[in-house]
């Protein structure tokens, strides 16, 4: 075990490193807002770009229809749902655009138990607001994660460490956060999006 | 991001190391520390509200104390136990010093499973006595969650060692620690006595007021006193002649205003030793020297 954290000169690369990912991470981050009644919709949650072109997956609870997504450069689109599945509470939406900076995905099969994680979102409408915590416990299911989340995180990713997303957060079950692990949200991809 | 990384995996490893063991009988089922084939588990969580069943408030400077009415001159129990578990195979924790804490220092709390939770030591404080009357080495406030069943398992500073066993059960809204050297301490006591002692006057008591011109009068210090409510028959403050109705002024020449000042000095050393009792009996001055008996066992006779 290194004194990473108790010798101080550690701190300021730690803290530039945390910085750097979140920023990362913030630009395969989109908010997810519903769309129709005018320019004022609010963020209902975040979603991940999984793929360059255009395939972003967010939470089924945040995504009824079809929606508007907002990229982390700015632009706005109009987002298909083409995918849902209340069940693992996943669901998947195309937008338009091709070249999209997309998430490394990272393997949740694999995550251990004190693992720093990170997570982006748009909690209580803070864009792209990062929170750290590390891993609680690991089921099949989902991710619990003791991390601090509110709603409008839904959706977002959870990444490791390496800044490889390994879930998506989905609930908050007794101030702990829970998300649905990335091989849940590998397995949807395949079985949704064949050919 | 490689700092993080090893930050990450400095985490995930001290987590391993120190995979708690866990108490299956355990109402909610807590985690335990063990050392050598011993566990340790602590109970604040099974009697979160005293012997008594008392209400409990905190009082100025964050002190906490238990209100009134009384809590007996008994010191009440301390809130770990020791538990002995046979064929204990894994290796046992690796104890660090809670001396070399320092506020913002990470740590992880465990509980069984292994499960999680990850924040800084949010405050250090000195010796302290809970609202049970036991002393604490050194206040150890932590700024991390405690969930469910996180009581009694350990605080793990960052090389992995265990610095505390961490506590829902002794304040109302903080996340506190009994430092490893409290631990140990009561843990050795244990061992060698099987509970351990506590100093003890048997009487009740109940904080009161004293009118400004019997103060001036017979030049008592302080501005309170405990009226005795309670003598225990045959207790060391019977045999002593103390009275039900008596006021504790004093106690050799320290002032006694609450219960708190009466525990301050009796210390487990004072047993078998002799204190004064400045007493008020009938508007007059009355000293009566009590000799300091050993709490009984609950439940011994």
């Amino acid at each position: 075990m290194s004194a990473v954290l108790t010798a101080e000169p550690t701190v300021e690369p730690l803290a530039a490193a945390a910085a750097a990912m979140a920023a990362e991470l913030a630009r395969v981050t989109v908010e997810v807002r519903g769309r129709g009644r005018g320019a004022g919709e609010a963020a209902v949650g975040a979603g991940v770009i999984w793929h360059p072109d255009g395939l972003i997956l967010t939470n089924a609870h945040v995504a009824h229809r079809d929606v508007t997504v907002v990229l982390a450069d700015g632009r706005a689109c109009g987002a298909r749902l083409v995918a849902r599945d209340p069940r693992r509470d996943l669901a998947a939406l195309v937008v338009d655009a091709t070249g999209l900076p997309a998430a490394e995905i990272g393997d949740s099969g694999a995550l251990r138990v004190g693992e720093l994680v990170l997570a982006v979102g748009n909690p209580l409408g803070l864009v792209r607001a990062l929170s750290a915590g590390l891993v609680h416990a690991v089921g099949p299911r989902a991710i619990h994660a003791d991390l601090r989340l509110a709603p409008g995180n839904s959706g977002g990713p959870l990444a490791d460490a390496r800044g490889r997303v390994v879930g998506l957060n989905a609930m908050i079950v007794g101030g702990l956060a829970v998300a649905v692990p990335s091989r849940e949200a590998q397995r949807f991809v395949r079985e949704q999006l064949r050919g | 991001m490689e700092a993080l990384l090893s930050l990450s995996n400095d985490l995930a490893g001290a987590v391993e190391a120190r995979r708690p063991i866990h108490r299956g009988r355990a109402r909610a089922p807590a985690p335990a520390v063990h050392r050598d084939p011993l566990a340790r588990r602590h109970r604040g969580h099974r009697r979160p509200h005293g012997p008594d069943g008392g209400r409990h408030h905190r009082r100025g400077r964050g002190r906490p104390a238990r209100g009134p009415p009384p809590s007996s001159a008994a010191i009440p129990a301390r809130t770990s136990r020791v538990l002995r578990v046979a064929d204990l195979d894994t290796a046992p924790a690796a104890l660090g010093d809670d001396g070399a804490l320092r506020v913002g220092h990470m740590v992880l709390a465990l509980g069984y499973g292994p499960r999680a939770s990850w924040g800084v030591i949010s405050a250090l404080g000195p010796r302290w006595r809970t609202w049970r009357g036991a002393e604490i080495d050194r206040l150890v406030r932590l700024d991390l969650v405690l969930y469910p069943g996180f009581s009694g398992g350990p605080l793990v500073d960052a090389a992995g060692r265990v610095v505390g066993l961490n506590t829902s059960g002794l304040a109302r809204e903080s996340r506190l620690a009994l430092p490893v050297t409290t631990v140990a301490r009561v843990t050795d006591e244990l061992l060698r006595k099987g509970h351990v002692a506590r100093a003890y006057l048997g009487i009740g008591m109940q904080p009161v007021r004293l009118p400004e011109p019997l103060r001036a009068a017979l030049g008592l210090p302080g501005d309170g006193g405990l009226i005795v409510v309670m003598v225990e028959p045959d207790g060391p403050a019977a045999r002593a002649g103390l009275l039900l109705g008596d006021v504790l002024v004093a106690l050799d020449g320290a002032p006694t205003g609450d219960l708190e000042d009466v525990q301050a000095q009796l210390g487990a050393e004072r047993i078998g030793t002799t204190v004064t009792a400045l007493v008020l009996r009938a508007g007059a001055r009355t000293e009566v020297r009590i000799t300091v008996g050993e709490r009984p066992r609950r439940g011994a006779s």
